[in-house]
Parts: structure tokens; sequence; C-alpha cells
């Protein structure tokens, strides 16, 4: 077994690998490198096929109870200080490697489907490939330092793949807004990195933790200062998981390909922020403080993304905000020290959500033989309808889909999503009504999202509503860092207009490489949540708290559970019943309801107006402020220099008149100085 | 003669300039574009040069000796005391190395210079030689003549092959460096004839006992005579004009070198030399460089001039090397150097891209720019590669400089807990402002639908193998370092800590870096292991 250690380092560099190959042969072998298409995809695939095999043997092997493996060496040093990398394998690391290399591989086999006619198709798999191996770096990392550099190198993944339309001037500022929002948190994580490094003298979780447990009873650290820098260093997962306020890049980020929204954007790296926080757990948990603010981001984010997510009309971003609110579950439940939970949430979440997002995927792709490539009408969902005809595979893994973020038995979701509420309700009611509260709008807009997309009439040919969603989306800005070009205003008016000739009239399934991977990712979010049931939780046994010892399994009381899920399941209900209602058979008109609360229609449809608010206050006050100190530097700075220039001409031509020569002058001037200084500091 | 005793230095030194001198007699057939006779010639020199600089250290320089090696001592001018004294430690051999690799490729980067590449290559060659001088030479003297003799060149690659406002720019160049070295020319002389020995050796003035108060104005002194190099704001105005004027090769040796020297200076002098000023200065160090990063970041967010904004960057990010200077941390003065090469890495490369872009789009205002991604893909990948490497991405050696600047910073023992907050935070700004600035550019340049007023006269064919290799040869070295820092970190390792000890030793109150405590845990753990660390456990 030991030897399967040894070499767990494979497991990101064989997709680093693929990628430098692909990478290599693009940029040097362009034309002969594109041509090859699907060899490059079979290569990417076998690697990372490879590093999933490896990852399955790990996690088998921790599971028969291998003790934790750490290998490092040193990476800098300067004086007394030495940093170190290397890999760590422990049960939290093989479940996540488990998670990701799994995703990741069904999504470039979904890839090769959706990408066939794309021109970017090699350069996709590369990126596919960088981003895994980035990924898998970030979960096997043992220090704070190392994560850092992986939570980066994911970030800039994540925004090459946003932007890789790079011709669409949506995606170039999605890209952007992307990198930049997490940098603001990243900034946070350094500060707080430096902070904690400076306390402690360590980038070790577990060792951290301790120290700083010491430091703090012994009074030597404030409690405050050691909340702000663990609150510092939140930052980032408030950022890399989409948590209010910084949660706006993720629906922008909707812009790149579907594929990536499934694997980057909804199963692997927003859940990076949760993987954080759980490393970072023996440090937060001694510190009430943050666990309670952590408690509260991930509620206010949950119920934000929520109520956005009942309005969106766009398939991918309702579904974007739907990971926002379920992201904001899992912090939920680290903020209330339900690490064993929010985890289990984790792993359900990235099947069911990666499978919605390919499922979307699917849809979109049917979509566009109907409308043609245009993003606006082929993603917007008042254009479908009855699909479930043209594409049953598709449709029925989205219900399943649907059903398991629904939290219905026994579909994964219930599992995790019922443990968390449990938890929270222990902890603080208040918190517990509002994960409650969600989970029933949850439940209403993904069966909303259900119906509109497969049940009730095809609306795809209908250009009264092309029309309509034609004259939205020029009128809709995007207030992305660049929405000042004065170009774009055009390029987004004559848009679209390109190809409207001979498309089908209805959609099609799609070809067997996309449904295959929805099939596949049907049966773990159908039943991956057996696995943590309260009868016989093998994942609380797997999973648990560092420095926590297993209690012996506490009996399981049935009345206390069927309450609980009880209610949960009963809230659900209501919500997909009220969505029936409204969607399905039209009983009640949603325009009226939406006629009768018309501020907060609007509210939750312009996302609660926090783009908006951002655009005004720092992307235009960042500019504001930027021209000023150019302004400043052109004029002050740089004029006093001008206008020296000019006085020293004048007196020069002065000068000229009654000095024989410049050069004795200055000599004369060096050596008068330099006498001067000489003198009177050899006296003194 | 055995390899020992060879004077490598001065070959080194002199092969280029000699080389040069020997360009006029070149027979060339006719002054046509096709002509590369002369660019081959001075090509080769670069190469054979770099090639001994490798060599000497490879085989003659030893990476664990902290002090001075390859020393040379001739009397020059006997007279005036002049010396040619070379020789180099860890602060020298780094950046020698950069320098060499970095004109060479800037000789290679002037591939396409057909207007008087006799003149061209010979200054290119004559630079060459004067900025190793630069960082080679160990007397006062001779670093003002070096100094001075490496400016010249510049001034007249800039006025001969600039853009338009070329004369304003070198004229404003040549004013202030020259302005300026006379600052260290006073306060050089003053050094040299303190006390009741005269000399101009750099370890003999180091070892001079000098009063606070004289101390504090030659610090001053050369502060203004390498802060307009490096440059330190406010004196950076010369930067962004010099460079938005500069053609490609000189932009590469502009922000890959010039700047360094400013930068190596301080060390050496600022800070090796004058170790009681120093300490009273390094606060104000540490202000300048966070207002440098802050304030450099956003003109260059405001900037509409590609190679403006580039150059504001260039500020910036010499911001951070003011900071590891103030920082009396072995983690801050290694962050320094590290900085310095990574950013004569990063900067030739952005501004060798700088140019090869306005060679296909002839402007570089981002205004007329736009969507060209589709048509220079190469040029594309490369920029965003680039872009990702000055924003400090990880796995690229700026992020390992600036995170070692900012550790050293946050754990220095010479500044009170307030002010290390403060100072991490707003300098921490420059870690959002950066990728700011850097991607709307390439947004700007790259991204979006195609700009057709651009297109439809300008061919943009995308990058040529030659560029391509450029870029690839700084690129390597970007990401090695990026990846295992310790590949350079060991070279000057032994210098720096060194010279960290000496800075350390000037402040009262500061233990000696052996035995100092980085963090607040060390620093209680004798108090807290003789303490119970936990409650003890009551039994249930």
């Amino acid at each position: 077994m030991e030897i399967l250690y040894d070499y767990a380092w494979l497991i990101p560099v064989l997709p680093l690998f693929g990628a430098m190959l692909v990478g290599i042969g693009l940029l040097s072998f362009n034309d002969a490198t594109n041509k090859l298409r699907q060899v490059n995809a079979i290569v990417i695939l076998t690697l990372m096929g490879a590093a999933a095999t490896l990852s399955f043997a790990l996690l088998w092997s921790q599971i028969q109870g291998h003790e934790t493996y750490l290998r490092t060496f040193e990476w800098a040093a300067a004086g007394d200080f030495h940093l170190y990398m290397g890999y760590t394998v422990d049960h939290l690391t093989t479940l996540m490697l488990a998670v990701v290399t799994s995703v990741a591989m069904l999504v470039m086999i979904y890839t090769d489907g959706y990408m066939s006619h794309d021109k970017g198709y090699v350069r996709f798999y590369a990126y596919l490939s960088l981003f895994s191996a980035s990924m898998l770096g970030l979960v096997l990392s043992p220090n704070l330092v190392q994560i850092y550099v992986f939570w980066e190198l994911v970030g800039m993944c994540s925004y090459l793949l946003i932007g890789f339309w790079y011709d669409r001037k949506g995606a170039a500022d999605a890209c952007q807004k992307a990198f930049v929002t997490n940098r603001v948190g990243d900034f946070g994580l350094l500060l707080g990195m430096l902070g904690l490094y400076w306390a402690t003298g360590t980038f070790e979780f577990a060792l951290m933790g301790e120290r700083l447990e010491t430091l703090i009873s012994s009074g030597a650290l404030s409690a405050g200062l050691a909340t702000t820098f663990a609150i510092l260093v939140f930052m980032g997962p408030m950022a890399k998981s989409a948590q209010f306020p910084l949660h706006v890049w993720l629906p922008d980020a909707m812009e790149g390909p579907t594929p990536i929204s499934a694997l980057i954007h909804a199963a692997t790296m927003v859940a990076a922020g949760v993987f954080l926080v759980a490393r970072m757990f023996p440090v937060f948990e001694q510190l009430p403080a943050v666990m309670n603010f952590i408690a509260w981001v991930g509620a206010i984010t949950a119920f934000i993304g929520a109520t956005i997510a009942l309005t969106q009309n766009d398939i991918k971003k309702g579904l974007a905000y739907s990971t926002m609110s379920q992201l904001g579950y899992m912090v939920l439940a680290m903020g209330v020290g339900a690490y064993t939970a929010g985890l289990f949430h984790l792993m359900t979440h990235a099947y069911f959500k990666a499978m919605l997002f390919l499922g979307s995927g699917s849809v979109i792709h049917g979509m566009e033989e109907v409308v043609g490539h245009d993003a606006v009408l082929a993603q917007d969902m008042r254009l479908m309808g009855n699909l479930r005809k043209y594409m049953p595979a598709t449709s029925l893994t989205f219900l399943v889909g649907t059903l398991a973020i629904s939290g219905i038995p026994p579909f994964a979701g219930f599992w995790s999503k019922d443990e968390i509420l449990g938890a929270t309700f222990q902890a603080n009611p208040v918190l517990w009504l509002i994960g409650y509260a969600t989970a029933g709008m949850t439940a209403f807009y993904m069966f909303r999202m259900y119906f509109m997309t497969f049940e009730g009439d095809f609306r795809g040919t209908d250009t009264t509503i092309k029309g309509q969603l034609k004259a939205e989306a020029a009128g809709v800005f995007a207030f992305g860092p660049g929405a000042m070009q004065k170009q774009e205003l055009a390029a987004t008016a004559d848009h679209g207009g390109h190809d409207d000739h001979h498309h089908a009239s209805e959609p099609h399934e799609s070809p067997i490489t996309m449904t295959l991977p929805l099939m596949l990712l049907a049966i773990p979010a159908a039943l991956i949540g057996l696995i943590g049931t309260p009868f016989a939780n093998k994942f609380e046994a797997f999973i648990f708290p560092p420095n926590e010892v297993i209690e012996a399994a506490h009996e399981v009381d049935l009345m206390e559970f069927l309450v609980n899920g009880g209610s949960s399941v009963g809230i659900g209900l209501i919500g997909i019943t009220l969505a029936s209602l409204m969607y399905r058979t039209k009983t009640i008109d949603p325009a009226a309801i939406a006629k009768r609360f018309e501020p907060l229609y609007w509210f939750s449809r312009n996302k609660w107006y926090l783009d908006d608010i951002n655009n005004l206050l720092f992307v235009q006050g960042s500019r504001r402020l930027a021209r000023q100190v150019l302004e400043v530097d052109s004029k002050v700075v740089d004029g006093v220099v001008n206008l020296t220039g000019f006085v020293t001409l004048v007196t020069g031509e002065g000068l000229k008149y009654f000095e024989n020569g410049r050069a004795q002058f200055y000599a004369l001037i060096v050596f008068g100085a330099v006498l001067g200084l000489v003198v009177v500091f050899g006296v003194t | 003669m055995d390899a020992a005793n060879f004077p490598w230095l001065t070959t080194i030194i002199l092969f280029p300039i000699v080389a040069a001198l020997a360009i006029p007699l070149i027979p060339t057939k006719e002054e046509g574009k096709k002509n590369k006779t002369i660019h081959w010639y001075a090509l080769t020199i670069g190469l054979i040069d770099f090639a001994l600089i490798i060599y000497t250290f490879c085989t003659q320089y030893d990476i664990h000796e902290p002090g001075l090696q390859l020393v040379e001592q001739y009397a020059w001018a006997p007279q005036i005391g002049l010396n040619w004294s070379v020789g180099a430690d860890g602060l020298s051999m780094p950046l020698i190395l950069l320098t060499g690799f970095i004109t060479t490729l800037a000789m290679l980067a002037a591939w396409p210079v057909s207007m008087k590449p006799k003149l061209f290559y010979f200054l290119l060659l004559t630079m060459y030689g004067a900025q190793i001088a630069v960082f080679a030479v160990q007397d006062m003297l001779l670093f003002f003549l070096v100094w001075e003799l490496e400016l010249l060149p510049v001034y007249l690659l800039l006025s001969i092959w600039g853009g338009k406002k070329r004369f304003y720019a070198a004229t404003k160049f040549i004013l202030y460096t020259a302005g300026s070295s006379l600052f260290i020319l006073v306060a050089g002389l003053a050094m040299a004839f303190y006390g009741d020995v005269i000399t101009f050796d750099f370890r003999e003035l180091a070892a001079k006992d000098y009063t606070l108060n004289f101390q504090l104005l030659a610090y001053a002194g050369f502060l203004i005579a390498y802060g307009v190099k490096l440059p330190v704001i406010p004196f950076h105005t010369w930067l962004p004009d010099a460079h938005g004027e500069a053609t490609a090769p000189v932009h590469m040796l502009l922000a890959g070198i010039l700047l360094k020297m400013g930068g190596y200076a301080l060390l050496r002098m600022n800070c090796g030399m004058l170790p009681g000023a120093h300490a009273q200065f390094a606060p104000i160090l540490i202000i300048l460089g966070i207002v440098n990063i802050v304030y450099a970041a956003l003109t260059s967010f405001a900037q509409r001039n590609l190679k403006r904004k580039i150059a504001y960057s260039s500020i910036s990010h010499m911001g951070f090397v003011l900071i590891g200077l103030g920082s009396f941390t072995d983690l801050g003065t290694s962050g320094v150097m590290l900085q310095m090469v990574s950013h004569g890495l990063i900067g030739a490369s952005l501004f060798f891209l700088v140019g090869a872009t306005y060679d296909r789009t002839h402007t570089l205002m981002l205004d007329e720019m736009g969507g060209v991604g589709q048509r220079m893909r190469k040029m594309f990948a490369m920029w965003t590669a680039c872009a990702l490497a000055s924003l400090a991405l990880p796995g690229m050696s700026g992020f390992v400089a600036e995170l070692m600047v900012f550790v050293g910073f946050a754990t220095s023992d010479a500044y009170s807990l307030t002010f290390r907050i403060v100072g991490v935070c707003l300098a921490g700004i420059g870690v959002v402002l950066t990728p700011i600035y850097l991607l709307s550019m390439l947004r700007e340049i790259f991204y979006g639908p195609e700009n057709e007023e651009l297109t439809s006269h300008e061919a943009l064919i995308d990058a040529e193998p030659r560029e391509l290799y450029i870029v690839t040869c700084l690129l390597v070295p970007i990401i090695s370092i990026g990846l295992y820092p310790k590949v350079l970190t060991q070279v000057y390792e032994s210098t720096t800590s060194q010279l960290t000890a000496s800075m350390r030793h000037a402040v009262p109150g500061l233990t000696q870096t052996k035995v100092a405590k980085a963090s607040l845990y060390d620093e209680l753990q004798p108090v807290l292991s003789q303490a119970p660390l936990k409650a003890p456990q009551l039994g249930s």
C-alpha cells in the first residue's frame, strides 16, 4: 500500500502533464494539433483516468483505516524561515479526490459532445486538464500557503475558461469580474494568513489551531485580534464559494461553456471554499465569533441565492443562484459546527448539481438547433417547454437532480440537507428558520425550472417571445468592469442577427457522449445519500472534525428524525405544489403574482440590485480615483518637474553671460559641497 | 594562466565593449533591410559573453561564500586614487546573470531594427559591458564612472530610435539621472574623504565608522540618486516618458536591468555601508514603498497608453523592493533580490510584447484596439501568461517575491504591530489593483468582437517563431523560480543573510537573526512551556 502513497503526487501531475503536452502542441504546431482533435481528448482523458484510479485506490485504502500520510520538502528558506510544500493524504483529501476526479472525468466525456463543433475544442481540453491538476493539487495541500498557491491557480483556470469565448463581450467582462472579485477575497486570505503566521509561526492547520489555543488561553493574543485574522482568512472562501457579498461573480461566470459551469462553478472549485473552512476548522472552532460570522454569512447567502433564483429566466443563471444558495447551506453547516454535514452536502451537491448543469447544457445544445447559437435565446426558459418529448434522457436525469436538490427522500440531497437543518436547529433556531424557508424556495424554483423547460408546450418557434427577449437583452447592460466602451453598444445590437436561417423546428436529444455522463451522474445523485443516513452513518464514521474522537454510534431518535425530515419534506412538497400550480397546470398566473408584488419581483429579478451598487460604488469609484491620481501625476508631479526644467533653462541662459565655463562651475559646486560636508562632520 | 587567477569579470565587462569598437570595421555590402551581418555579429558576441558569465558562475563562484569573490584590483589612475576594482557577491551575481540574459535576448529582440544598425548595436554592446560593470565594480569612483557610462547609450538609443516625443523623453531622462548621479558623487566623495584614510574601496568605506548625522546626510543623497533610478515616487516622472518613447529592445533593458541598478545600489550602499542611517530611514522606505505600489497601480489603471501603463506597473512592482529593504528580516531582504530578478524577467517580457504588438497594430492607445485576439492567438497566449506572471500568480516568480516581502515585513520585529498591520493592509491593496489594470488591459486589447476599424488596415499577423522563442526564454526562468524558488535564493542567500545581520545590528533593541523569534508563539515559547499548557482535565 505504501507505494500508492509514495506516488500520490502523480494525481495532480498527470493532468498537468496532459495539459502541458497539448498546450505545447497548440503553441508550436497549432494546425496539426487542432486537426488531431479527439486524439488530444483521449490523451487527456486517459491521464485523468489514471489519476482517478489512483484517487479511488487511495480512498479505499483510507476507508480501510490507513493512517494519514504526509510528505514534504523545503520549498523556500531564508534565515530561520522555512516553508515546506508537499502533499498530505487523509480522509478529507481522498474524499475530495474521488469527487473531483469522477466529476472531471464525466465532464470531459461530455465535453466531446458539447464542444464538438467549436474551433477551440482542443484548447478547451487543455484548460480542463489544467484546471483538474490545480484542483487536485489544492486538495492535496498540507499547509495554508500551498492551498493559497493552488487557490489562485484554480482561479486563473476559472478566468481562462469563463473567457473561453473571448470574442463575446459578456465573457470578457465576466472573466475579469470573476478574477478581480476573487482577488478581493484572496487579499483577505493573504492578510489573514500573514496574521496567523505572525501569531503562531506556522502555516500548518492543526499546529496553527493548537498554538492559537495556547496563545489565547494564556492571554498573549487577544481573542479580538485572532477573530479578525480568522475572518480575514474566511474572506477567501467567501469569494471562492460565492458567499454574500462577494458572490457577484458566479452568475456572470455562466458566460463560460456549460461543461465548466458544471465542473468548476458547481461541483469543484466553488466548493474549495468549504474545503478550506474544513481544513481551517481547528482554528475557527476556537473562536465562537468567527463561527457565528460564518454561519450567518452562509445563511444569508442561502437565502439571497434562493430569492434571486425564484425569478430568473436564464436556465444557467437560475442554476448559478441555486449553486450559490446550496453553497450557503454548506457554509452554514460549517458555521454551526456541523463539519460532517457540510462536507456531506458538498459531496452530494457536487454530483447532483454537476448533473443539473450538464443537463442544462444538453437542453441548450438542443435549443441551439432551433434558435441558433445565441446565448440570449438558447438559454432562456421562456422559449423552452415540452422538451421531455424531444429529450427523454435529459429530462429524466434532470428530474432526478431536481428531486435531489429539493430534498425529497431517498434522493441524495434530502439526507445531507436534513442533517444540516437538524444541526442548525440545535445551534440557533433563527438560522434554522432561514434555512428552512430557503429549502421551500429551493423546491419551488427548481420545479419551476423543470416545468418551464420540460413540460407544457414548446415555445421555441414563437417569434414574438424571441423579439421580446432580444429587446430585453439590448436594453440591459452588463455591469462588468468594462461597461465603458463605446463600440460595445453597437456590437450587442447587431449580435445574433447573423444566423436566423434554416434551423430545425424542434430540438433533438443530445449525442450519447453527452447523455451517458448524465445517466452515470444520476446514480450518485439518487443514491449516494444513503451512505449518510442517520441510521447507519458511514459517512460520519469516515469524515469527522480533526482532533475529535468519534463518539460511539449514538442511538437515533426516530421521532426526532421523523419530525425533522418530515417538516423539510413538507415544505419541499409545498414548494413543488406551488410550482406545479403556477407553471404546469397554470391554475395560478405567475404574472399576476409578479404584478401584485411588483417591487419585490423586480428586487429579485435585478438580483437585489447588488451588481448596480457594486458598479456604482467600486467600479466607477475606482475608475474615478485612478483618473484623479493620474491627473495629479501628470499635472502636479510632472508639472513641477517641467517647471523646474523651464526655470533652469531660463537661469542657464542668464548664467551663460557671466560664467565662462560650465564644467568648472559644476566642479566648483561639487567640490564646495564635499568640502563643506567633510569639514562639518569631520570636526564634530 | 590558471583559471582561478584569470580576470573573469574584467573580461566579461570589456569583451562586449571591445567588440563594439570593432563594429565600424565590419564591411557591409549595402544598407538594405535584408542585411543582417551586424545583427548576427552582435548576437554572437552577446551569446559568447553570456556563456562566459555562466561558465564563471558555475566554475569560479561559490554560492556558500557570503563575501566578495572573483576579486580583481589594479591601480588605474593612482594620482586620483582610482582603482579598477571588481568583484561579485550574492548581491551582484544574480543581477550579472540577469543582465547577460536580458541583454542577449534584447539583441534578438532588436532583429527588425534597420535604421543605422551599426550604431544601434554599438550602443547595445557598450551598454552590455557598462551594465555588468555597474553590478561588479567595488570602487566608489569607478562606480560613478560606469554609472554615467551606462547612461549615455540609453540617451542616444532613446533620442535616435525613439518615438515622436523622443527628444523630450531623452532630455528628461538624462537630466533626471545625470542630475541625480551628482548626489552619488557628492555623497561618495564625502564618504571617501571622511576620517583619516582616503579610500574609494567599497569594503573599506563600509568599515568606516561614520557619525550618525553624516550617515543620514549621505544616506539621503544616495536615496535621491537611486530613488530616481528605481524609481521612487515622486522621482518617477522620467520613466513613463522614457518608456513611452523607447523601442522594444531598449525597453527590455530599461525595465529589466536599469531599474534594478537602483535597488542594487540601495542594498549595497544604503543598507550595507550606512546601516545606522538605514535604521532611521527604514520606516520612510516602507511608506514610500506602499505609496509606490498603490499610487502607481492607480495611475496605471487610468492610463490609456499601453506602454505607459506597463511603465507604471513597473513602478508599482518596485514598491515591494522598498518594503523589503526596510523589513530587517532575512525573508524581506531575500524577497528584494528575488523581486528584482523576477521583475527583470517579467518586465522585459511585457515590454517586449508591447513592442511586438505595436509592430502589428501601429497604435498604443487602448481605445483603438480591441478584439485582436482572433487574429493573434499566440500573441494572446503570451500576453496572458506574462500578465498573469506580473500580477503575481502563484507558480510564477513574482508571487514568491511578493510573498517573501509580505511575510518578511509582517513578521518583522523592528516595527510596532499597528504599523505592520496598517502597512500590510495598504500594500495588500496593490494585490487587488494589479489584476484590475492588467486584466482590463488584456480585455481591451484582445477580448471582445473584432475591431474592424483596426483590422481593416492593419495586417495582424500572429507571432513569429523568433518572438515566441524570446518570450519562452523569459518564461522558463519565471516559472522555474515560481515552482522552486530555491533555484535562485540559494545563489544569494549567504550574502543577504549577512547583510540582514549587519542591518539588524544597527537597530537598537533588535536581537541577532540567529536567535530572533519570528512569531508571537516562538517569542512566548519559553514562558509558555513552563506554565501548564491546558487546564487539567476534570475527571468525568
